[in-house]
């Protein structure tokens, strides 16, 4: 019995008519092989293809038009570039590069369609199968109302007054979207739970918090719609989830316990990483960032985590790094997959654990609040201390001698939520910031705990609206006359670049960002 | 740490400052922190006379690890200056190869003198702990980590003996303060020195 599995998303054009051949002349084709039809090899997306091995694939074959052929022109070229780009990714998360294969065929090429799949079994049963547990089938576990309104007393909902403050301030609502907390709340206690309203405002909540932030009755709104959508999730399965839910599928992938981790592998000789300290700097997704979003080269948020160790090593501090470092799960408790969360986080944990951690330090102000905050409300318990690296950074610099080099820009500041607004702690980037030697600085209309959001949480819900919020906030970032606006999250940097690439506005709202962590770095130096 | 050194020690240190300072404190918390706590000898003179009441005035300690037969310092070996005044004054007399320590936003050095100084805004430290008398502590934590002729366990044993009843913690978290610089600076001169100023 052949237990591995292999997907061949199949272009109609060339190979299809190559593999029709095959199927006409009853060749052997390898039992694995499944095959999807697709209109062009280009059309196959990154998340199509992590969703193949999250699903169980052992392999994923694409077969194209032979470079030249394409009947589309550009087709089979943008597969490649892709492939190439994934295949990068699938090596750092530890599924390994070799696993994905692409193929260009002439209509007429059979018999080297026939050597391409059986080359590739070949070499897939010597690899064996990945070491990814695919989920269990979504059991059918329906919204009930009970379920519902188990939330709303947790969640204390019925202390809202209906005052209307969170819906005067839900920077959604305020871009015209016909959505609101409020309204979403009142429609759940009156027991409309499946209403088009209702699962239209659920996955449309960024979660920033701002309406949090205003409620005179302590509703705590995020945290109540991150239940909901995970009642939801257990119950009725997929939810609107940007770049096709590329982002959840690598951190779903993550939380398989015998998966390996490439972390790391760009590091710099000149960083120094200690392997048996019990700091350990806990870097984040960026790497993967980094390999998804090659289209904004100006991004690149793997060089936030090298600054942040050259600031450790800058105070002495020679920090452990894991290899097989997973994603801290931020992203997925807020999207709705609570399960795969908390599996994860004890991946993690046992990690941390039996590595000896004492202090984690990160400079991602959602591992900061995921480690410090979620894994414990999650009951997974972690022995170790949890620092945000500003933190330390102000600790450190608070002793003394230190100074910042002149830089003559003018910057304003994103707030990040999890930091500012989840975290109440706005002032620890502003008390860094004021000890930069800056040409100017200035605060955006809405900033620190009143911040607008960089348009996007845990990759969920990104539409026009969202869109029309970043370019709200871009446009405050212009009204402050910065050249500079300075970001402490890497996902801040991701979500506004994309805005400012939005083709109606030019190059009228670009703006040059650069992270908190790497502006320090690139100016502390000692004073005695 | 283990401040004998293996040659026998002896080192004149001159505190000064304005009356009203605690110029006299300072000394009495490092000359007492290196006798009872180091377990050393020590003395103590103080300058009476027109400066006490708003001069320069200072406070003259030796440190030594033989008895000591003459009590005032001529030639320290160490300086502190508090105040401009103090610091015109007794600059002429520290030796060439002797240390100075200032007050930064209250002394600024002139002249001749080019030897190894080290500075901190202790008053300004002493302000933002609350309470601007304090700067004397700062100074004293300070001290401890640059001059290295006292242990900071003994200097701090020292300050919380010395100061006034119900000011030990905050006195405790001037000295820190002022020792916690002291080890930056340090810190940040050895980084100078081997070409690790910055993030290159
Ligand atoms: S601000 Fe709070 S009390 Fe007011 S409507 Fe919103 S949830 Fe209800
Ligand atoms: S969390 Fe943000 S987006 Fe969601 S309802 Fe509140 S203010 Fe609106
Ligand atoms: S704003 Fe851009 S980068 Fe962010 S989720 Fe939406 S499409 Fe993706």
């Amino acid at each position: 019995m052949i237990e591995q599995n292999v997907v061949l998303f199949l272009c109609n054009w060339g190979p299809h008519a190559a593999f029709q051949t095959l199927q006409d002349r009853q060749a052997p084709i390898p039992e694995e092989i499944r095959m999807v039809r697709v209109p062009c090899s280009g059309r196959v997306t990154r998340a199509l293809i992590l969703k193949c091995f999250e699903m169980g694939a052992d392999g994923v074959l694409i077969a194209g038009c032979e470079p030249g052929s394409c009947r589309y022109g550009t087709g089979n070229s943008a597969a490649l570039n892709r492939i190439d780009r994934m295949r990068r990714l699938l090596h750092i998360v530890g599924i390994g590069a070799e696993r994905l294969r692409w193929g260009g065929f002439l209509p007429d090429d059979a018999s080297g369609m026939m050597a391409f799949l059986e080359n590739f079994c070949q070499e897939l049963r010597r690899m064996g199968k990945t070491p990814i547990v695919p989920p269990p089938p979504a059991a059918d576990r329906p919204v009930t109302e009970a379920a519902v309104s188990g939330l709303l007393k947790r969640h204390d909902i019925y202390a809202c007054q209906d005052c209307g403050k969170c819906s005067s301030a839900c920077p959604l609502t305020l871009t015209g979207k016909p959505f609101s907390p409020r309204g979403l709340a009142s429609q759940l206690m009156t027991g409309a739970i499946e209403a088009p309203e209702v699962l239209n405002d659920l996955w449309g909540c960024i979660t920033c918090g701002l309406c949090d932030d205003r409620c005179p009755s302590g509703v705590h709104f995020p945290e109540f719609i991150r239940d909901l959508r995970a009642l939801h999730r257990s119950g009725n399965g997929p939810a609107p989830e940007a770049h096709g839910g590329f982002f959840q599928s690598l951190m779903r992938t993550m939380a398989s316990p015998a998966l390996r981790p490439n972390r790391w592998g760009n590091l710099d000789s000149n960083l120094r990483v200690d392997p048996e300290s019990p700091v350990l700097f806990f870097g984040g997704c960026a790497p993967y960032f980094d390999t998804y979003f090659t289209r904004f080269p100006e991004v690149h948020t793997e060089a936030i985590l090298h600054d942040a160790l050259r600031l450790l090593n800058f105070f002495d501090i020679h920090p452990r790094v894991l290899t097989e470092e997973r994603c801290c799960g931020h992203d997925l408790l807020w999207s709705g997959d609570r399960e795969n969360f908390v599996r994860l986080a004890r991946l993690n944990a046992e990690m941390f654990h039996a590595a000896g951690i004492e202090e984690i330090i990160t400079a991602c102000p959602e591992c900061y609040h995921t480690l410090a905050h979620h894994y414990a409300e999650c009951g997974i318990a972690l022995k170790c201390r949890v620092t945000h690296l500003f933190e330390f950074a102000e600790r450190e610099i608070a002793k003394g001698a230190i100074g910042f080099k002149p830089l003559g820009r003018k910057a304003t500041f994103q707030d990040p939520c999890r930091l500012s607004r989840l975290g109440k702690k706005a002032d620890l980037p502003r008390k860094l910031i004021g000890r930069l030697t800056l040409k100017g600085f200035e605060e955006m209309t809405d900033r620190g705990a009143s911040a607008l959001c960089c348009g996007n949480c845990a990759w969920t819900g990104c539409d026009r609206y969202t869109k029309a919020l970043q370019l709200k906030r871009l446009r405050q970032v212009k009204e402050t006359g910065s050249d500079l606006l300075i970001t402490a999250c890497p996902k801040c940097q991701i979500h506004l670049r994309c805005a400012m690439e939005d083709p109606f506005h030019g190059n009228d709202l670009a703006m040059e960002m650069m992270d908190l962590t790497s502006l320090l770095v690139q100016t502390i130096q000692w004073e005695s | 740490m283990n401040v004998m050194a293996a040659h026998a020690m002896h080192k004149e240190i001159l505190f000064t400052g304005f009356g009203g300072q605690g110029i006299v404190l300072a000394g009495m918390i490092v000359g007492r922190a290196a006798s009872l706590g180091d377990h050393r000898e020590s003395t103590l003179t103080q300058s009476y006379g027109p400066e006490a009441r708003g001069g320069a005035c200072s406070a003259q300690v030796i440190i030594a690890d033989r008895p000591i037969h003459y009590p005032y310092v001529r030639h320290p070996d160490i300086l502190v200056c508090l105040s401009q005044g103090g610091y015109e004054k007794y600059i002429p007399m520290l030796k060439k190869d002797g240390m100075l320590l200032l007050d930064h936003d209250l002394v600024r050095p002139q002249g001749e003198w080019k030897g190894t100084t080290f500075t901190i805004p202790a008053t300004r430290f002493a302000e933002e702990l609350g309470r601007r008398m304090m700067a004397n502590i700062v100074m004293v934590g300070f001290f401890t980590a640059v001059s290295q002729t006292v242990s900071v366990q003994a200097a701090r044993d020292t300050v919380q003996a010395l100061v006034p009843k119900g000011t030990e913690k905050m006195n405790l978290a001037a000295f820190d303060k002022g020792h916690e610089y002291g080890l930056a600076v340090l810190k940040g001169r050895r980084k100078k020195e081997s070409g690790e100023k910055d993030v290159a």
